[in-house]
């Protein structure tokens, strides 16, 4: 059970990502472990924390850098290790959750991969532009209306959900019991995770695994043009079976939600933060696709995952051996100067080369990262076309806790038409 | 040491030096040509590395596999000449390669 003010110390150095502070700025905290060099040892989880660039994409992009452990674990060890982490007794988490296309590697991964990636390509996403573009003006319609709003829940939480949703083929009405599942699945795989999530995450599965059931045997009834029937499709070729269909249908509709919500959340709060860069926009729209590129670096939204190694290596200077689990911060690395230079902690909506990890890097690069960007330049390019002034209204807007994601609970702003 | 041409969309060259093989990618990272995103770094997982191989060479290289080619289909706007530069890699056959590059990747 975490306690009340959780601390893990990384080598005598006080790093404590479950604190108000480190959820309102955890940047000090990954300059200070950038600044030690090699990897620090996270003993909360058993994990070599790794924050410099170099060392990040390193890890990110070497294939001999895995993420599921089975490639040098037995089952009863990978067992054990769940109970110590108390990932288990979950049947419907550990079958559809623990094991998916992000936990697997090698042929499994590329085979699962393969399977969807065309749906997640430029061209293909590209096709989304209209839908994306009508669902959104529908939204601020209403939201100008109302002046006063919670960018977050009225707007950021509204839109990728329902374009995931759609790409999938979920209908609409669904959408909202969909965000809660996922949210109660993934809340599960935060550092301070207890029984009673662990429970409520079990159950989210459950309820989620049986409306996709559902929701596949109305497909197989009548197809359409959507991307769970295209699984279901091949399915029936032998490319996969039923539970990495279920997995795999989940896994994109929980990628597909957090996350975005969260960088729209702080990359509204960072045009906001730095009024010359909302105004250089506005300027030049143009700059939409470098600001979109600086808000995931600037705040990554998912700045923490693992990796295991299958070889003995080294990493920052320091020899580790195989089966060693890094920690990669991908939002440390992103705010590293030998990789950004001397203004890494600076917003610019112009910054270009941009090439930042929040996405992360080789096999498991993020799917949706078209998608996201598309959902971001769509909302913003239409609130900076429809809106004269967009200002917030509280002084420090509260960020979600924890080490797993990054973005603001809230956003109240008040909204100008043009 | 090999030489590799990169053709900007406004039709400015600069020509680099490779090593064997180097992909034509990471030498276009290492030498500041911005046109190149790679964000994958280079593992055929994102199609940010499109680049059009000059028609006096498209004969001469070796095709892509399945999944580079599943991959160009799906970029924005691709031709015959299209090829993803992580999967390019640099040998003496390829000395003198010339690629062209697209003015925006996505």
């Amino acid at each position: 059970m975490a306690s009340a003010t959780p601390k893990a110390s990384v080598s005598g150095t006080a790093f404590e990502p479950l604190s108000t502070a480190f959820a309102q700025n955890p940047y000090p905290a990954y300059a200070a472990l950038r600044e030690k060099g090699e990897p620090q040892f996270f003993p909360d989880f058993g994990m070599w924390l790794v924050t410099r660039f170099d060392d990040v994409a390193g890890i990110a992009r070497d294939n001999s850098m895995v993420r599921s452990p089975e490639f040098f674990m037995s089952h009863e060890e990978i067992e054990a290790e769940k109970r110590a982490q108390n990932w288990h007794d979950m049947p419907h988490h550990s079958r559809f959750v623990q094991f998916s296309m992000l936990d697997s590697d090698g042929e499994v991964h590329d085979r699962l991969r393969k399977q969807v990636f065309r749906e997640f390509t430029p061209a293909f996403i590209a096709r989304q532009r209209g839908m994306i573009q009508s669902f959104v003006d529908k939204l601020v319609d209403g939201l100008i209306d109302k002046g006063e709003i919670d960018f977050v829940e009225d707007l950021a939480a509204q839109v990728p959900g329902h374009i995931i949703g759609r790409v999938l083929g979920v209908p609409d009405e669904d959408c909202p019991q969909l965000r809660v599942w996922s949210e109660n699945v993934v809340k599960f795989f935060d550092i301070d995770r207890n029984d009673e999530r662990k429970a409520t995450a079990e159950k989210a599965t459950t309820e989620f695994y049986h409306y996709l059931q559902k929701l596949m045997a109305e497909r197989r009834a009548a197809p359409q043009d959507d991307l769970i029937t295209r699984l279901i499709a091949a399915q029936d070729a032998g490319h996969l079976n039923e539970d990495e269909l279920v997995s795999t249908c989940m896994l994109i509709l929980m990628a597909g939600h957090g996350s975005t919500i969260d960088v729209l959340g702080s990359g509204m709060h960072a045009l906001l933060r730095f009024p010359d860069q909302m105004e250089r926009l506005r300027q030049d729209p143009g700059l939409i696709h470098t600001t979109i590129q600086e808000m995931f670096r600037f705040e990554s939204p998912l700045p923490f995952f693992h990796r295991y190694s299958t070889a003995d290596c080294v990493v920052g200077g320091k020899a580790f051996p195989r089966g060693t689990k890094f920690g990669l911060l991908y939002g440390a690395a992103n705010r590293d100067p030998t990789a950004f230079g001397d203004d890494a902690g600076s917003f610019d909506v112009g910054r270009n080369p941009n090439r930042h990890l929040a996405f992360g890097g080789g096999a498991h690069f993020c799917l949706g990262n078209h998608l996201a960007r598309l959902d971001m330049e769509v909302i913003f390019t239409t609130l900076i076309k429809r809106l004269k002034s967009i200002s917030l209204d509280e002084a420090e807007p509260q960020y979600k806790p924890g080490l797993s994601v990054r973005g603001p609970k809230a956003l109240r702003l008040t909204l100008a038409p043009a | 040491m090999y030489r590799v041409t990169f053709v900007d969309a406004d039709g400015q060259a600069r020509e680099l030096t490779a090593n064997e093989g180097q992909s034509v990618m990471s030498v276009a990272v290492a030498n500041g040509i911005d046109q190149i995103l790679a964000e994958c770094g280079g593992s055929c997982a994102c199609g940010t590395c499109h680049c059009y191989v000059d028609e006096t060479w498209t004969e001469r290289l070796p095709a892509p596999d399945d999944s580079e080619q599943g991959m160009i289909e799906c970029l924005m706007s691709p031709t015959e000449r299209s090829r993803l530069s992580c999967q390019l890699k640099m040998t003496a056959a390829l000395d003198g390669l010339v690629v062209h590059l697209p003015r925006e990747q996505y």
